[in-house]
């Protein structure tokens, strides 16, 4: 693509050696007046720029021209753009963050909402519920806090018991106020470690004191920590990890004229992280990531070096390589599914890793072997469909210019991890973004590859079956429908939040909102389990449902991809169509709510003898007589409880 | 020392205002969205260009972006 750019910057011109910078493209297309109008092409754009020599700087400095467009604007040339509202607080100035976290959203295709709070104006913020804090429909409420919320609460002359006795207040302070702020706020609160400085230890000169001020420090910072355990609408950053990164915590001029605490490096990475939080609220988290394999998984080049030329183990190199393995396996532990991509034949690749004794990783540990000569981005397109899931869930990771440079082009929705020849730095490349993050893991996630491994034995039946009735009579599909409890809650919420085909209203609800529900006497929160003569498929669905004056109105079902087809969902709403019945209920309603990934299931509703009663293009609305009931599928056995 | 012209440009780049030329002049109140932490950040910018220390202090009490840029090309 070349951008023809008219603007006084000599670097802004597409020259001779070949398409411009990014962030010079960027501007192009701010000079011209198009930011607004092409505002999905910014989120590629940016997928570059951390790869770039000053990577950090320029994110900051992309999010200036971003943070300057009206979200209005952006949101009214662009339907269907994902939009968070984030409000900040903080105890020393929060201005700094508007830029890097309107950048960070945006590499996420997310348009960020911002409301940025007073100076030191937290705990006010935080008690006052007609503060931006508490603004109806807010994501997420950002409460940046610093050493200096402790520090300004000592006398001039103090002693490590005065710290002591400010932090235990200040923690005790904090506590409450998040408990305020749960009961009346509807967003996710945000806290973070307080970061602390050799200025601050070194006021002491006794050693014994300063080791008494670190532990009571480290105390204070895992009461913080513990906020998060205590309450699902809190979630504490803890900054440590982010400053053992590396520079420095502040600037010191900018911390003492402008009371920026903490330094333009640290707000970035703390940024980051919340960008991807917020991609975790809307349902974004990454669910697959595929490998390539010479120079990245191994040393070397198995067409070229053969199997007893790799190397995971034992030379310098080779190590480097073992430890990357480690790290793609403990990913795959949590939930996420490893696939490989490879330009190599299949039968040596599969052979390596079976019995090669380097090898951390096994043919066991990936759902998906794709080695082949077709291009990278179709081999992707490929294990999206065999997965059932949208490439928009992947992340690759390649060290081959060639290879991420193509799949970045052709599939900018999958999150492209830019290895190189030093497989030192392989870990911290796919570790330096959490693509993977999720509020919490369930016990589908740790059990999940597995389950896909079983699906090819499924596949197997299939393709040896004569149709697909024979199939399913041969599956012996079993359907439990009950009330959801507290052992299903963080499951059934994470349903709601990763699932994005089989999902009728596409209604993201955190934990908190499911429990709410389950508490309510007027809604009906059922889990759907499923198994078949392979096993166990655990919860796979979720049904959420209302009563009304009229009747019994179902906010949202749900279904895993895993087990499309095969009449659960039609088992799961037949069972809710025969409890209102039971109960002496009216009609039952139901909506579809399009997004660009729940087509599939647009006529769903009126499969089952739902009638459409009207709705617009944003919502279609249905309502179920319930003269005549669908059949339970007669290939599978459903059971209720609720 | 910095020249003019590369003054202007790391404004226009490091914080991305939509600059008048006429802006160089003008009361801070009267550039477009301006706040202090555009400042601070100039003058990282400035720094990280010519490799020489500010004086943050005095910089401060300046009002247009002309009289920022006479302190520094002193």
């Amino acid at each position: 693509m070349s951008t023809v750019v008219n603007t006084p910057r000599p670097q802004g011109v597409a020259g001779p050696s070949g398409p411009a910078a990014p962030l010079d493209r960027l501007r192009a297309l701010q000079s011209e007046g198009r930011l607004v109008t092409e505002y999905p092409s910014v989120a590629p754009l940016l997928a570059e720029l951390p790869y770039g020599d000053k990577g950090a700087a320029d994110l900051v400095r992309a999010g200036q021209l971003l943070s300057r467009l009206d979200p209005d604007e952006v949101a009214a040339a662009n339907p269907g753009t994902l939009t968070v509202s984030v409000a900040v607080a903080g105890h020393s100035t929060v201005g700094a963050l508007a830029a890097p976290l309107t950048a960070e959203l945006a590499r996420h295709g997310i348009l960020l909402r911002l409301t940025l709070g007073d100076f030191d104006g937290y705990l006010r913020e935080l008690q006052d519920t007609g503060s931006q804090l508490y603004a109806p429909g807010l994501d997420l409420a950002l409460v940046v806090l610093d050493a200096q919320a402790v520090f300004d609460e000592l006398p001039v002359v103090w002693r490590v018991e005065d710290l002591e006795k400010a932090a235990a207040t200040k923690l005790a302070q904090l506590g409450k106020l998040v408990e305020r702020y749960v009961g009346h706020g509807t967003g996710t609160l945000v806290l973070n470690t307080l970061p602390l400085h050799r200025l601050h230890t070194h006021q002491l000169v006794d050693l014994r004191s300063r080791a008494a001020l670190g532990v009571a420090w480290r105390e204070f910072n895992a009461g913080l920590l513990r906020l998060a355990a205590a309450h699902e609408r809190v979630v504490v950053i803890d900054l440590d990890p982010l400053v053992a990164l590396g520079g420095a915590l502040n600037e010191p001029r900018m911390a003492s004229y402008a009371k920026a605490n903490l330094g333009d490096e640290l707000l970035g990475r703390y940024a980051r992280e919340i960008g991807h939080l917020a991609r975790t609220l809307r349902g974004r988290a990454k669910k697959v990531l595929v490998l390539d394999l010479d120079n990245t998984l191994w040393d070397g080049v198995l067409g070229d070096d053969g199997a007893d030329g790799i190397a995971a183990a034992t030379t310098f190199r080779g190590e480097a390589f073992g430890n990357f393995q480690k790290i793609a396996k403990q990913i795959g532990s949590q939930g996420v599914l490893l696939a490989v991509s490879s330009k190599n034949d299949q039968e040596p690749v599969l052979e390596v890793l079976r019995t090669h004794p380097d090898m951390v990783l096994r043919d066991t540990d990936f759902v998906r072997v794709n080695a082949n000569w077709n291009p990278k981005d179709g081999n992707l397109r490929d294990i999206a469909a065999k997965l059932n899931l949208g490439v928009d869930s992947f992340v690759f990771a390649d060290d081959s210019p060639f290879e991420t440079g193509l799949v970045a082009a052709g599939l900018p929705e999958v999150a492209v991890v830019r290895l190189d020849e030093e497989p030192a730095l392989h870990v911290e490349r796919l570790l330096a973004d959490g693509w993977f993050d999720v509020r919490e893991l369930t016990a589908e996630d740790r059990a999940r590859a597995a389950l896909y491994r079983v699906e090819s034995d499924r596949q197997d039946l299939l393709d040896s079956s004569g149709s697909l009735e024979e199939y399913l009579e041969q599956l012996g599909v079993q359907v439990k429908v009950a009330a959801v409890g507290e052992a299903d809650l963080a499951r059934v919420a994470q349903l709601t939040l990763r699932t994005n085909q089989f999902n009728l209203t596409t209604e993201r609800l955190q934990p908190a909102e499911v429990r709410e529900r389950i508490e309510d006497p007027d809604h009906l929160v059922l889990s759907v389990r499923s198994g078949d003569r392979f096993g166990d498929n655990g919860v796979v669905g979720a049904l959420f449902a209302h009563r009304t004056p009229q009747g019994l109105h179902i906010d949202n079902l749900l279904l895993s991809c895993r087990v499309f087809s095969r009449g659960i969902e039609q088992a799961a709403v037949t069972s809710v169509l025969a409890y209102a019945v039971a109960q002496g209920l009216g009609p039952v309603t139901a909506a579809y709510r399009p997004t660009k990934k729940n087509h599939r299931v647009r006529d769903f509703w009126p499969s089952l003898g739902f009638e459409p009663s009207g709705g617009d293009e944003e919502e279609l609305s249905f309502s179920h007589p319930l003269a005549e009931l669908p059949a339970v599928p007669s290939h599978l056995r459903l059971d209720t409880d609720f | 020392m910095i020249t003019e012209t590369a003054f202007i440009q790391i404004v226009r780049d490091e914080l991305a205002l939509p600059l008048a030329e006429t802006d160089l002049e003008n009361d801070f109140d009267k550039v477009v969205s301006w706040d202090s932490l555009h400042l601070l950040r100039l003058i990282a910018a400035v720094e990280k260009e010519t490799g020489k220390r500010v004086s943050v202090g005095k910089l401060l009490s300046e009002r247009s972006l002309r009289g920022i840029y006479t302190l520094l090309a002193a």
